[in-house]
């Protein structure tokens, strides 16, 4: 039976992994991922998962070792944040081209310098390049659900997946969260598909040197695999909510679909501008909010669908692309081709936003006075 | 010492170039190994050494992988291979010098504190030479590279590998070489029989890179030897065990030999003299 218990974001994503029946955990610690690793580590003194974890020296090799346990065969779990992330890029690419089913948690934080531990995305967004699957959460219920489901879609596709939620303001808020008994997650969480894995019985060489022609075509065919990826990651999603009753697709809208104005954003930015639609809608602006969920492979069709009747889209980055801007509003307007999108870049490094910050903003599109992406929350 | 596995596993039709010794290196650890064995390859002359897609001519499983990661994803491998109950499979990690000396230190380092159950080979030839011949961190004082070109030859004697391996109190350390092919495969065959961290040095000649004749490897491989310049010995749980005493003899042969010191002069002669007395007057006190 489900029950209700309160979990912090990293506590959620620990209990999904034991949950998981993981083989192999290899990680290394970070702030404010630790207290997932930390998790694992009691889970396995106690005896509650039987998991092998690698303690290794660096994040560098927490992937490594993931890429060597997940190619022979095993079910992998790791977590990292901020440097730790930017750290296993090399190998980011490595695991994703070579194809294999890792699950990592990144706590969304703030890059340095100056350090700072605290909530933005541009971590995990700067690597969004990396041929992972990138899902985004929004709280602690969607951290424990897509961890669970994260195995299932990355085995399902081929293709490792990260789940990112924001440091602290995500990983250490205790919230209530719906929580599977083992036995009642076991039968989806327990399907694995069957994959080329080293095997000394059929001795072949992974990742050897490809000339043009084949490095082309292989590279094409892990770019098709992604996009079509897609729709295997809603097979999954769909199967989670027909046993489960927990409905999830690539994008989450709330408010009048219909509405005018759409703010568009990711991570726990959307929580707080769930508020800022209740507050816009009150004032005869009509307002939703699209959360983007999954974005590689990036949901274009979901994505269209959802803004192509607004009349302003309003995107709020807790990211930045320096001499660009906010890196979900590029996504947004480049990725369909869309003018009518305007940025905030807000939160960076922890800083607070509030739903009036958010209401603001719109406001201001919405009566003409606003034209241009800006910063908020910088103003001296 | 039982039989040499007449068994090849290895391919003759590899890719390695003529006279080199990090694939006669290979021949002989697999030999020692057998087919019950993974690799795990990272940017290194084997990279090309074992074919393009679709090849492996190592005749076992390989992993290629990033330039830093051998010890890292071999100790993964071994993780996953035990929880299946795989725990016949011997993983070994097959880096040259660079990707050990170098930028694979670190994760090195790591498997070797968590005394990973892996076998971390280093053929070392003394040079990034899959690129072209670069200094590394193992290239020997004195020695020429496109990085450190003639007079401005590497002033600094090679790091010790050995030694550092040493101080991670791991069950098993050797150094080898192919001149002395019974006494590889003995250390590899004792490797594969102990549990833990093992790590075996090799000293491998490279005619392209050691701008020496392609019929001298095994002479090259040999002189090393005799020279005291590469020490042949085991630390086994700490125990430092003598393999094959040299003969201190002449260090001019072994020089001349080899293009890369073809500008080496007197003075440098007699510091690299000095450095083998220094060197051998620590180590002999460390032998049982």
């Amino acid at each position: 039976m489900s029950k209700n218990i309160m979990l912090g974001g990293n506590d959620a994503v620990a209990l999904a992994a034991k949950q998981s029946f993981v083989d192999v955990v290899s990680a290394y610690p970070i702030t404010p991922q630790t207290s997932i690793i930390e998790k694992i580590a009691n889970y396995i003194a106690d005896g509650a998962i039987d998991t092998t974890f690698i303690k290794v020296e660096s994040e560098h090799s927490a992937m490594a070792a993931a890429i060597g346990a997940s190619v022979s065969g095993s079910r992998v779990f790791t977590a990292t944040s901020s440097q730790g992330l930017l750290l296993m890029h090399e190998v980011l690419h490595w695991a994703s081209g070579a194809r294999l089913p890792i699950v990592m948690a990144n706590a969304n934080r703030a890059v340095a310098p100056p350090w700072s531990i605290w909530a933005e995305s541009t971590d995990s967004l700067s690597q969004r390049d990396t041929g992972w699957i990138q899902i985004y959460v929004s709280n602690a219920q969607e951290a424990y659900d897509f961890t669970i489901m994260g195995f299932r879609i990355a085995e399902k596709v081929l293709f490792p997946a990260m789940i990112c939620m924001d440091g602290f303001l995500l990983t250490h808020t205790k919230e209530p969260v719906k929580i599977f008994d083992d036995e009642e997650i076991a039968d989806f969480i327990k399907v694995k598909e069957p994959r080329k894995i080293l095997d000394t019985y059929k001795p072949e060489a992974f990742g050897a040197l490809a000339f043009p022609n084949d490095y082309m075509k292989i590279k094409a065919a892990q770019h098709n695999n992604m996009v079509s990826g897609i729709e295997n990651i809603k097979e999954i999603m769909g199967e989670f909510n027909r046993l489960y009753g927990r409905n999830y697709s690539s994008i989450d809208i709330y408010g009048d679909e219909n509405a005018e104005v759409s703010i568009v954003t990711i991570g726990t930015l959307a929580e707080t501008a769930h508020l800022t639609v209740d507050k816009l809608n009150k004032e005869g602006i009509g307002c939703k909010l699209v959360n983007l969920h999954i974005l590689r492979p990036f949901p274009k069709e979901d994505l269209q669908k959802a803004l192509s009747a607004s009349k302003h889209i309003v995107v709020f980055d807790r990211n930045i692309s320096h001499g660009k801007g906010g890196i979900i509003k590029d996504e947004t307007a480049g990725g369909l081709g869309l003018s009518n999108v305007i940025g905030f870049v807000c939160g960076l490094g922890g800083f607070d936003v509030t739903d009036d910050d958010m209401a603001r903003a719109v406001r201001g599109v919405v009566n003409g006075t606003i034209k241009e992406d800006s910063i908020i929350g910088a103003e001296l | 010492m039982k039989n040499i596995n007449r068994e090849e596993i290895l391919l003759p039709n590899h890719l390695a170039c003529p006279g080199c010794g990090a694939s006669l290196s290979m021949r002989l650890a697999l030999k020692a190994l057998g087919r019950r064995t993974m690799i795990v390859i990272p940017a290194c002359c084997w990279t090309v050494i074992n074919g393009p897609l679709g090849k492996n001519y190592a005749g076992v499983p390989v992993f290629h992988t990033a330039f830093e990661t051998t010890a890292a994803v071999a100790s993964g491998i071994k993780a996953s291979l035990n929880r299946q109950g795989k725990n016949d499979i011997t993983v070994m990690g097959w880096a040259g010098d660079g990707g050990t000396f170098d930028i694979g230190l670190q994760a090195l380092s790591g498997a070797a504190e968590r005394n990973e159950d892996i076998i971390y080979v280093c053929y070392d030839n003394e040079a990034y030479m899959n690129t072209g011949v670069q200094r590394s961190s193992a290239t020997p004082f004195g020695a020429e590279t496109t990085t450190t070109p003639s007079p401005y030859t590497k002033v600094r004697p090679k790091k010790n590998l050995m030694e550092i391996a040493a101080a991670h109190e791991v069950p098993y350390i050797a150094s080898a070489t192919l001149a002395y092919p019974k006494d590889l495969i003995k250390k590899f065959d004792k490797a594969k029989n102990t549990r833990g961290f093992k790590l075996i040095h090799l000293f491998s000649p490279c005619p392209p890179g050691h701008k020496s004749r392609e019929d001298q490897t095994v002479n090259i491989s040999k002189l090393s030897v005799e020279t005291g310049i590469f020490p042949l010995y085991e630390i086994e749980d700490g125990e430092y065990k003598l393999s094959k005493k040299p003969k201190f003899s002449d260090i001019r042969e072994y020089l001349s030999l080899q293009g890369r010191f073809k500008h080496i002069t007197d003075e440098q002669i007699n510091t690299i003299n000095k450095n083998i007395e220094k060197r051998w007057e620590r180590l002999n006190k460390r032998f049982v």
